[in-house]
């Protein structure tokens, strides 16, 4: 294990703990939401995470058709494996909290749509390269689908802002719209998240080259 | 007009006039489109609100389009005429603007007969703005040929082809799908032209980030 790879985990470690320990010890409750507010931090920096882990998968498909490099079609498709699973944290945890809150646990609100639709979106690029055979097609054509699909994020971000919403907007041009403790716990779960997705991508995109390599010995034996 | 609009034109053409010779798949997709209006007035047992049933228009032609649209690339992959066209000395964008145009028209015809006997069906009207209702109609028509004929395009390398296009076909086209219910649903029941113009610019960003998007990529189809 490099030097550079090992100070991250370790890193990681380190911000996460500081981040549990922020969420549930160190933000108070909140005046109207009382100790619900501790959802929120594993709410919605799973959620920014996600639509990062797409915006790679967008870099990396623009990345493969430009440079034909396999190696950004396999950060790709393994950054749409993360986001995935940082979406399903963000609608469970939304769904927990919209029980908690509003008593019912799905809303049909237009973010929880557009999110739900989001997921969909992403796990049929998955099960589309799965239907591809040829390797250089399916890294080809992956690229393409993974940069169409990609104003479903932004439809997903923006959907606050177009139509009347259940969710409040927290963050604002202006800053973070809420107390500063609980400001400085959102902050410090989005960058242990981001840290989180940074770790998982590495060890994806290391499984996967390898499980890429194995492919091709087998091929070239067979 | 410029040699590219041309070329996109001609193919178009050259679709528009072999559907025209065989004309089943605009009438199995007219079928298909009456079929789903029959299956959701089952549904709703005939009960249902203005704004819900007008939206059921939009998911009944989103429907369509996901059988309407695949044969676009996929026949020409299929009667190895791809080939043609991707050695065709025209731009390839021209090629997929063509295949937009050709998917757009056969849509239209279907939702000229379709809409009407929608509206007779499911009890609603689309005459208190027929301006924007048009306008919405023809965006939102557009938008989906322009997605439907990409999803086409990259369905062709995939196995079991029938299977697979709806995998992209939904992905692409249900961010249009959302906005254009939700602008057919404040068109007939609405408060007014307000809220919806917001969603319409949002609709035309949604159509011109899908083709242009569409449109800049697709070379990579043909030569993949």
């Amino acid at each position: 294990m490099n030097i550079l790879r090992m100070v991250l985990y370790l890193v990681t470690a380190v911000i996460t703990f500081v981040y549990v320990w922020m969420t549930w010890l160190f933000a108070p409750p909140e005046a109207t939401l009382g100790e619900l507010i501790r959802i929120l931090f594993q709410h919605t920096s799973p959620a920014l995470v996600a639509y990062l882990a797409f915006g790679t998968t967008l870099v990396g498909s623009v990345l493969y058709i430009w440079k034909q490099d396999l190696k950004f079609d396999v950060i790709g498709a393994a950054s749409i494996k993360i986001g995935l699973l940082f979406t399903k944290i963000t609608l469970i945890s939304g769904m927990i909290w919209a029980n908690a809150y509003w008593g019912v646990a799905w809303n049909w609100d237009p973010r929880e749509t557009t999110t739900l639709v989001l997921w969909i979106a992403y796990a049929c690029i998955l099960g589309y390269r799965a239907s591809v055979n040829d390797r250089d097609v399916r890294a080809q054509f992956g690229s393409i689908f993974g940069i169409i699909s990609f104003p479903a994020v932004f439809l997903s971000y923006i959907s606050i802002h177009i139509w009347n919403t259940l969710h409040p907007i927290v963050i604002t041009p202006g800053g973070l719209n809420m107390g500063v403790e609980h400001g400085m716990t959102l902050m410090m779960s989005l960058i242990a998240i981001g840290l989180v997705y940074a770790v998982l991508l590495d060890l994806t995109y290391r499984i996967d080259s390898a499980s890429e390599r194995l492919m091709e010995i087998r091929m070239s034996r067979s | 007009m410029s040699s590219g609009a041309r070329a996109a034109a001609a193919i178009a053409r050259k679709d528009i006039v072999s559907q025209a010779r065989k004309r089943f798949e605009v009438f199995s997709m007219f079928l298909f489109a009456l079929i789903s209006v029959l299956a959701f007035s089952f549904a709703v047992a005939g009960q249902v609100e203005a704004d819900t049933a007008s939206a059921l228009v939009w998911v009944i032609i989103f429907l369509t389009g996901m059988f309407g649209f695949a044969p676009v690339f996929i026949s020409e992959a299929e009667t190895g005429t791809l080939r043609g066209l991707s050695v065709a000395p025209v731009p390839s964008w021209s090629v997929y603007i063509g295949k937009v145009v050709y998917g757009f028209v056969i849509m239209g015809i279907v939702e000229v007969f379709l809409i009407p006997i929608c509206m007779a069906m499911l009890n609603f009207s689309f005459t208190a703005d027929p301006t924007f209702v048009l306008f919405t109609f023809a965006i939102g028509t557009l938008d989906l040929a322009a997605v439907g004929a990409m999803a086409s395009a990259l369905t062709m390398p995939a196995e079991s082809k029938s299977t697979v296009y709806p995998l992209v076909y939904f992905p692409t086209a249900t961010s249009a799908l959302i906005l254009l219910v939700e602008i057919t649903r404040i068109l007939v029941s609405g408060p007014g032209l307000i809220p919806v113009a917001l969603l319409l610019q949002f609709l035309v960003a949604h159509l011109l980030a899908m083709t242009s998007l569409s449109g800049a990529v697709f070379h990579f189809t043909l030569t993949g």
